[in-house]
């Protein structure tokens, strides 16, 4: 199954408790919104929509930090 | 060296004779010496002075992992008051409800997002102009305090179904920094890899060991796996300090790829169970440095630990007593367990908290005299952890579950209560019953069965679960019960039949969300 942005975002939303202002481009770890926790529940998730596994060294804040650059990533590893 | 310090504040004034120049905190920006923080702290302390804070008023404290955080507490103690911080993770309807319960006289939050409505409390935001324009302090002198008032209020869930504050005095603090600096050998030229939070009392004392031995201790914000290892490498780390899901992914980020870190001179854990296939690889991935594994409870600040020279023969176990702290373990029947018997841990001595705020029953139900111990101690109140821990032939002891209802998630204590009062709130069910699921890698999920109301649906369940509970407290699995839920004489609702025909009964279950299936799947891998 395709991860679509809107998708994540609905995951990303369940995860953090954000509120309606939370955009593709709003920081997700680097502002302390997501905790370790909800990292490895993120990661799976993404895993599983998308059908790639994720290397521990691929997640990276310039991979994962916004909804953005998650989706970026996941393109370029299914391109 | 803060020694002979007595509270909070002079843990860290102590050192400024001495040291003032030296590397307190190291941001990932910049550092700061323990001169330039007494600075920032004194400009914070004039604020709440000039804002009316006097001595015993509350003041909670919301920032992100930063110098100004650990100014903030210092500032706050300085001035005689009591340091309410929270986590960042929690979301504005429990701000709001904890600034109540406190009675927050005063609130230092990151940005005017959390802000809450109606309150008529002073509130200074990181982001402000004001903080840049606070003034120099006066060097007025600290407020003088007796060991034994409060220093802190730790917020954490409990069973009364709305979070609680446990009470923390100085002597309970300085008992706790001066017994993990002593267990864990820490010294003045450590540096402590700080990723936890300060409002978790675990990551508490990393700052408090810090400043008892005039250590550094290094912030990092981010609790990303690849972004903690470039913090340890490049500052130099000593320690780190991890809960468990923080552990699994470090130790499969270094799998992947090794890095080295010749600085490291132990790792520890609390919060939680770490899996058994992550244990194994932790001396390789850590190489030369000690594993810590720790247990402790809020209401007694930290309990045992596993010396590491144990760890590769009893990997997984609690350990005994930490220094200066005795545990027992009370049968279920009564008397004393034995080694190889089980019983609830008891934990006596300096770090028994005061209690919780402002619930005096809720108090003496978890710190109370115990029979089994009245002729080794008389009435000493001791601290009733709700955990059943066997010990095994050599005196070790070994975590086995809760005696109540309590979910311990990731290192989280969530009560069902919590859980349920949150779900009724939604107005979406009749009937809801939370319990834990068993999970490698959070120790228990929460799942909610539920009897809908006509119309509403599973997922706007799930929207409102995710709007107002943390994420650690969001439900892995919404169970469906087709009808009333069945109830007991007393017309309480029959939990354990829900719970245990949901655990059983495929029928009653949609489907455990993706993620927790992936995980399943990824475990067997």
């Amino acid at each position: 199954m395709a991860l679509s942005e809107a998708l994540l975002m609905q995951n990303v939303r369940q995860l953090s408790g954000l509120d309606g202002d939370a955009t593709t481009d709003t920081p997700l770890f680097s502002t302390g919104t997501l905790d370790s926790l909800a990292m490895l529940t993120l990661i799976a998730f993404i895993e599983e929509r998308s059908g790639m596994e994720i290397r521990a060294d691929e997640v990276t804040l310039e991979n994962f930090d916004t909804v953005n650059r998650i989706l970026r990533f996941a393109q370029g590893r299914t391109a | 060296m803060s020694g002979i310090a007595t509270t909070f504040f002079e843990l860290f004034a102590d050192n400024l004779a001495e040291r003032a120049g030296k590397v307190f905190v190291i941001d990932p920006d910049r550092s700061y010496t323990y001169g330039e923080v007494a600075a920032e702290a004194d400009r914070i302390a004039l604020w709440l002075t000039d804002t009316g804070v006097r001595p015993g008023d509350r003041v909670i404290i919301q920032l992100r992992k930063h110098m100004r955080e650990v100014a903030a507490m210092l500032a706050v103690a300085r001035v005689g008051g009591t340091i309410v911080n929270i986590n960042a993770a929690l979301t504005g309807e429990q701000l709001r409800f904890i600034a109540e319960d406190a009675g927050a006289r005063a609130l230092i939050l990151e940005s005017a997002a959390t802000l809450m409505t109606g309150r008529d409390s002073a509130v200074l935001l990181a982001d402000s102009s004001e903080w840049q324009t606070l003034s120099t302090g006066t060097g007025q002198a600290p407020i003088a305090t007796l060991d034994t008032q409060l220093a802190a209020i730790i917020y954490t869930s409990g069973s009364t179904g709305s979070p609680k504050g446990v009470m923390l005095s100085h002597r309970n603090i300085l008992a706790g920094a001066r017994s993990v600096a002593r267990y864990l050998g820490l010294r003045d030229d450590d540096r402590l890899l700080s990723v936890l939070p300060y409002s978790f009392d675990y990551g508490l004392n990393q700052l408090t060991t810090t400043m008892l031995l005039g250590a550094a201790v290094i912030h990092q914000p981010i609790a990303m796996a690849s972004e903690v290892v470039r913090a340890m490498r490049t500052h130099g780390a000593t320690g780190l300090a991890a809960v468990p899901p923080l552990f699994i992914q470090l130790v499969r980020l270094l799998e992947a790829a090794p890095a080295r870190l010749p600085a490291l001179r132990r790792v520890t854990n609390s919060g939680g169970a770490i899996p058994d296939t992550i244990l194994r690889a932790m001396p390789q991935v850590f190489p030369g440095a000690d594993i810590v594994l720790m247990y402790g409870l809020t209401e007694a600040f930290r309990s045992t630990y596993l010396c590491p020279s144990k760890f590769s023969a009893k990997m997984g176990s609690i350990g005994r007593a930490i220094p200066g702290a005795e545990v027992y373990l009370v049968k279920p029947g009564g008397g004393l367990a034995c080694p190889g018997e089980e019983g609830e841990l008891v934990h006596r001595g300096p770090l028994v908290s005061l209690g919780y705020w402002k619930r005096p029953h809720a108090t003496l139900e978890k710190i109370r005299p115990c029979p089994e111990l009245a002729s080794l101690i008389g009435d000493e109140p001791v601290v009733y952890s709700g955990d059943v821990v066997r010990m095994d032939a050599d005196g070790d002891l070994w975590f086995v579950g809760r005696n109540d209802a309590l979910i311990k998630t990731s290192g989280y204590r969530v009560s069902p209560d919590e859980v349920e009062e949150l779900v009724h709130r939604s107005a979406l069910v009749t009937d809801v019953v939370a319990f834990g699921v068993a999970d490698e890698m959070l120790g228990q999920c929460i799942h909610i069965a539920v009897t809908l109301l006509p119309g509403a649906t599973r997922a706007a369940l799930m929207d409102r679960c995710r709007t107002t509970m943390p994420a650690y407290m969001v439900p892995r699995a919404i169970h469906v019960w087709p009808e009333s839920m069945p109830r007991t004489p007393s017309g309480k609702l029959a939990r354990p039949d829900v719970v245990q025909a949901c655990e059983t009964a495929p029928l009653h279950t949609l489907a455990a969300d993706a993620v927790s299936e992936q995980r399943r799947k990824s475990r067997g891998a």
